[in-house]
């Protein structure tokens, strides 16, 4: 069987990914040694580019978007019965793996949601907007945030068993396209279907305007 | 070669996965490996310092939290005034030496508690001040009086932390 080099994820998915692989564990780190004004600074820095890959979902290229992996109950059910035999070769993520990956995204959406409302001025760091509610929810905010981080984690680790299921049992090595960007698929499997990079910088604008202004503390609300 | 790669991603990722439960086990258990009882007797003052201080955070938020509902419930503030003010007279207590950073414990309390004692002894006088001033206004009922009591309060908290405890918001 002959096979092509054919491209899977454009680099703004790339980018994306290994920051996000970066930034939680920095961002646990920075919590856990008194770092409050790092965790701060990484915390809004992923709240932009989780803003960015969301639109991406919308205006990116074809395996970047959420219209392309996000399919029903019954695909999932069924990607799963067969999930150790072979499938059809298609690119970007299957069934399972789209799924995994929006939940990934909101569940570190809703930990910055919650991080960003966190603290309390007399005990130490505070949120960006932790002065637009009350006391009381802020409390609450922090708790949620200390405790949500185990869900985050758990998914993580959901993931990065899934990336060692692919290799051992089915011989695929997702991490280098991520790397890549591109991969062998057999000859006359289609590759992603880019889009102009003029896209990636308006959504890029869009979502470092957005964590600025919440970094000002949201001035207007 | 290719089994090769294959390990090479299985070893990439059991590193990865070893990194992140390295992250979820705690620091102390490092150190208690490391020496011997009074180090463990160390960690239980500083855990206990820290949950009196979380008792006193807790209650100040509770008290915080009446005062910007419309009508205050004063039984809650006089109940946290006075956790808050038990909690104070217990300080001075928990701040044995070789408790501080510089022991490597997982702790924000700076050396200057120990280089400066004087100044330490103030700044919790001046809380356990500013806590009974909260007692006696919260038993007031009178909003205003409580407001202006919170506030002192407040600022005995923030006068000790800016010295004595370590700034994380840099
Ligand atoms: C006399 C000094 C002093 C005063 C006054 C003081 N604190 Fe603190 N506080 C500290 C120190 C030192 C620490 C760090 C303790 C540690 O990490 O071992 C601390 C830590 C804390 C913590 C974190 C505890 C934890 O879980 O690690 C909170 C919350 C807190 N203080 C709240 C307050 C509030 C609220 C007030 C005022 C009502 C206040 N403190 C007044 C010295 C003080």
């Amino acid at each position: 069987m002959t096979e092509d080099r054919i491209k899977v994820w454009d680099l703004p998915v790339r980018l994306c990914h290994w920051s996000f692989a970066v930034l939680v564990p920095a961002l646990w780190w920075t919590a856990e040694n008194s770092e409050m004004g790092w965790h701060m600074r990484l915390g809004v820095l992923l709240l932009a580019l989780l803003v960015f890959r969301i639109l991406w979902g919308f205006f990116g290229s074809s395996t970047a978007r959420f219209s392309s992996f996000l399919k029903g109950p019954g695909k999932v059910f069924a990607y799963f019965r067969g999930a150790t035999k072979m499938q059809p070769a298609t690119i970007g993520h299957n069934p399972a793996g789209g799924w995994s990956a929006v939940l990934l995204l909101g569940a570190m959406l809703l930990q910055v949601f919650f991080g960003l409302f966190s603290g309390d001025p007399f005990d130490g760091a505070t949120g960006p907007l932790n002065h637009v509610v009350g006391v009381m929810t802020a409390g609450a905010m922090t708790d949620r945030h200390e405790f949500f981080f185990n869900i985050v984690l758990a998914l993580v680790a959901l993931h990065l068993l899934a990336i060692v299921f692919y290799a051992v049992v089915k011989r695929d090595r997702l991490v280098p396209p991520m790397v890549t960007g591109s991969r062998k698929m057999p000859a006359g499997v289609a590759g992603m279907v880019g889009v102009p990079a003029w896209r990636a910088l308006v959504c890029a604008a869009i979502a470092a305007a957005l964590a600025y202004w919440v970094w000002s503390g949201a001035p207007g609300l | 070669m290719r089994m090769n790669r294959t390990a090479n991603t299985i070893l990439g990722a059991i590193v990865l996965s070893a990194g992140l439960t390295a992250c979820g086990t705690s620091e102390e258990g490092a150190e208690a490996t490391g020496e011997e009882v009074a180090v463990a007797e160390e960690m239980t003052v500083i855990e206990e310092r820290q949950a009196n201080f979380e008792g006193i955070g807790d209650a100040f938020m509770a008290i915080r939290g009446q005062l910007e509902e419309a009508s205050p419930d004063f039984g809650v503030i006089a109940a946290s005034a006075q956790t808050i003010d038990t909690n104070a007279n217990k300080i001075s207590g928990y701040f044995p030496e070789g408790t501080g950073m510089d022991s490597g414990a997982d702790t924000e309390a700076l050396a200057t508690i120990w280089e400066q004692p004087e100044e330490f002894a103030a700044a919790i006088d001046r809380l356990t001040g500013a806590s009974a001033g909260l007692v006696e206004a919260a038993a007031s009922e009178d909003v205003e009086v409580v407001g202006a009591a919170v506030m002192n309060l407040g600022g005995a908290c923030m006068n000790c932390h800016e010295t004595f405890r370590l700034d994380d918001e840099s």
